[in-house]
């Protein structure tokens, strides 16, 4: 994956056939991050009130997701989003993408995280156990698009 | 983009005692950002830039705060807003809370 164009507007990246079909594998993950991971705040306040706030930041989140998963299936569906060249898949980013695109990735980074159960020190090398191995793969690939990403962002900003 | 016209309802003078206490309302809630090991420190300043509109070298300044010292007070605020700004936080998988300000 690297960047070929950048302007306020867009970002077009180079893909190979492989790197796409792991991009659009991370994509499929989303939504990672269990609902219950967000709590509402720390300090404590009469329950009532508190399981009430807790229930309408339940409600948001899930609206939000919702949303955002409704964005990535149209932005999968549309010819445009991956456009085949004689040197890869080329994909076309709109600056509206851009936010959503790094929320997605973000969610399925720290989703595996938590799926490998919130280690303070990131693992180094991949766990023995399957599943943990596929959720240590998951969280690192997902951060690697998130900081190609980031990085084009910022240069598309300097430009 | 065109604006709906205002209804021509009178407001309510009734003074609202079943939503929020007073105390509530005089005091300023606080939204918190607290640091965990999985989200890339270039991140965490985008979303202070995207979340609250704040320049590179503000968001910046925040983001190594929670780096360093586990946490940054980011706004002060009332209930409502603050509400929005942690649920804005929270969908972009940051761990954000609100304290009452004391």
């Amino acid at each position: 994956m690297r960047l070929l164009r950048a302007n306020k507007n867009s970002l077009v990246f180079l893909f190979s056939e492989s790197e796409k079909a792991v991009l659009l594998d991370i994509l499929k993950l989303y939504p990672c991050v269990p609902p219950a991971h967000h709590r509402h705040r720390l300090q404590s306040q009469p329950a009532a009130r508190d399981a009430e706030n807790q229930r309408l930041l339940d409600e948001a989140l899930a609206e939000q997701r919702t949303k955002t998963k409704r964005l990535l299936e149209g932005w999968l569906r549309s010819p445009r989003t991956f456009l085949a060249t004689p040197a890869g898949f080329e994909l076309h980013l709109r600056s509206g993408d851009f936010d959503w695109l790094l929320q997605l990735l973000n969610d399925v980074r720290v989703g595996s995280w938590i799926a490998l159960g919130e280690p303070e020190e990131l693992p180094r090398g991949l766990p023995e156990d399957e599943t943990a191995a596929m959720q240590a793969c998951a969280m690192e690939l997902a951060g690697l698009f998130q900081m190609t990403l980031l990085e084009a962002i910022e240069d598309s900003a300097a430009i | 983009m065109s604006q709906p016209a205002e209804p021509l309802v009178l407001p309510d003078l009734e003074q609202d005692t079943s939503t929020r206490a007073d105390a509530d309302l005089d005091r300023g809630w606080l939204v918190v950002c607290w640091n965990d090991p999985v989200n890339y420190m270039a991140y965490v300043t985008h979303v202070f830039q995207r979340v609250f509109g704040w320049n590179r070298q503000k968001a910046e300044h925040h983001m190594l705060q929670v780096h360093n010292q586990g946490k940054s007070v980011l706004m002060r605020e009332t209930m409502e807003k603050a509400e929005h700004y942690v649920h804005q936080l929270q969908h972009y998988s940051l761990h954000a809370t609100m304290e009452r300000d004391e």
